[in-house]
């Protein structure tokens, strides 16, 4: 506000110009399919999507005018998602990703990526947030005592005086790989080493594994030793 | 800047007691700590601390290649945990 109760020009609300027409409203008539706006090719019909699916990667925001798009994977090497084959989205569509690049930026997750049959950004945007999955098999056989933690978790836990539990993560902060299980009748959750010693049965088929906890490992923490 | 030289690297006194009893028995088990500043010895190879992040033990297992870093290093006091996708796990 200026001095003399004046109002500085062009801030506050304009009022509205009675001789301005109003945005024209569109044209009623058929509405065009996305595919034909964008520039895009049809996309195939949405399919229900089938059980046992690992997501590998989920589309972030376009990348540029021509389709590209940046792709957050979630593999072991990031560049890897693109080697599945034809991925299934969450919205039930098969996407075949192709000119894979690291995008920008220090994030080694991060992707550029070409989707066929995507060829502007209005048909890359909405693509926004789909995730990519491949069904479990496509992932084939681990070597001998490897695991794929999409395959331990959710694996029920048995232990030694009754104990049971669940696996909910397998988390590995550099000090090798631990699993996180959430232990019945308890809200916390408690990390065991993922070795022979305290994990001596893991039977992915029959979907268990039985724990050899050290002492105390149940006991609540205390902050000071 | 960097600890001087001649003063030797920091470790907590209770926490080589713990290791000397430790490596004497024949179990396995998870030697909990709450020293994160302690520096990781040549003598603690092979062992597994649980390292206290203000919630919880988490537990490490001591490899060479950690020998010279701090214990806080490996237990992190905010974590996430990502997508399992394509990722595996080698049981020791």
């Amino acid at each position: 506000m200026l001095r003399g109760g004046r109002k500085a020009p062009g801030r506050g609300h304009a009022a509205p110009r009675p001789d301005r027409p109003r945005d024209p409203k569109p044209p009623a008539g058929p509405a065009r399919p996305r595919h034909a706006q964008t520039g895009g090719s049809p996309p195939a019909p949405a399919q229900p999507l089938p059980p046992n699916l690992v997501v590998l990667g989920e589309f972030g925001r376009p990348h540029g005018l021509a389709g590209e798009l940046r792709l957050k994977s979630f593999t072991d090497e990031p560049k890897a998602v693109g080697s599945y084959g034809p991925l299934t989205g969450s919205d039930g569509r098969s996407y075949v990703l192709t000119h894979l690049r690291q995008a920008a930026g220090d994030q080694p997750d991060l992707l550029v990526v070409r989707v066929e049959g995507v060829t502007s950004r209005e048909a890359a945007e909405a693509l926004t947030r789909i995730r990519l999955h491949v069904p479990r098999e496509t992932l084939g056989q681990p070597e001998e005592d490897e695991f794929f933690l999409t395959d331990l978790v959710g694996l029920a836990v048995e232990g030694p005086d009754g104990f049971a539990g669940r696996v909910v993560a397998v988390p590995d902060y550099g000090g090798g790989e631990l699993l996180e299980i959430a232990v019945e009748g308890r809200r916390r959750t408690e990390l065991l080493p993922f070795t022979k010693a305290f994990v001596p049965v893991v039977d992915i088929a029959g979907g268990r594994l039985a724990i050899a906890p050290p002492e105390g490992w149940l006991d609540e923490p205390t902050d000071e030793g | 800047m960097a600890r001087s030289i001649w003063k030797g690297p920091f470790v907590d006194g209770y926490l080589l007691k713990k290791a000397e009893a430790a490596r004497g028995s024949t179990r396995q088990e998870v030697i909990k700590i709450w020293s994160r500043r302690s520096t990781i010895l040549p003598q603690f190879v092979g062992l597994t601390f649980g390292v206290y992040n203000g919630h919880k033990h988490i537990p490490v297992y001591v490899s060479e290649e950690m020998v010279g870093h701090k214990f806080g290093e490996f237990s992190p006091t905010r974590t996430f945990n990502g997508h399992a996708a394509d990722k595996k796990a080698k049981r020791r």
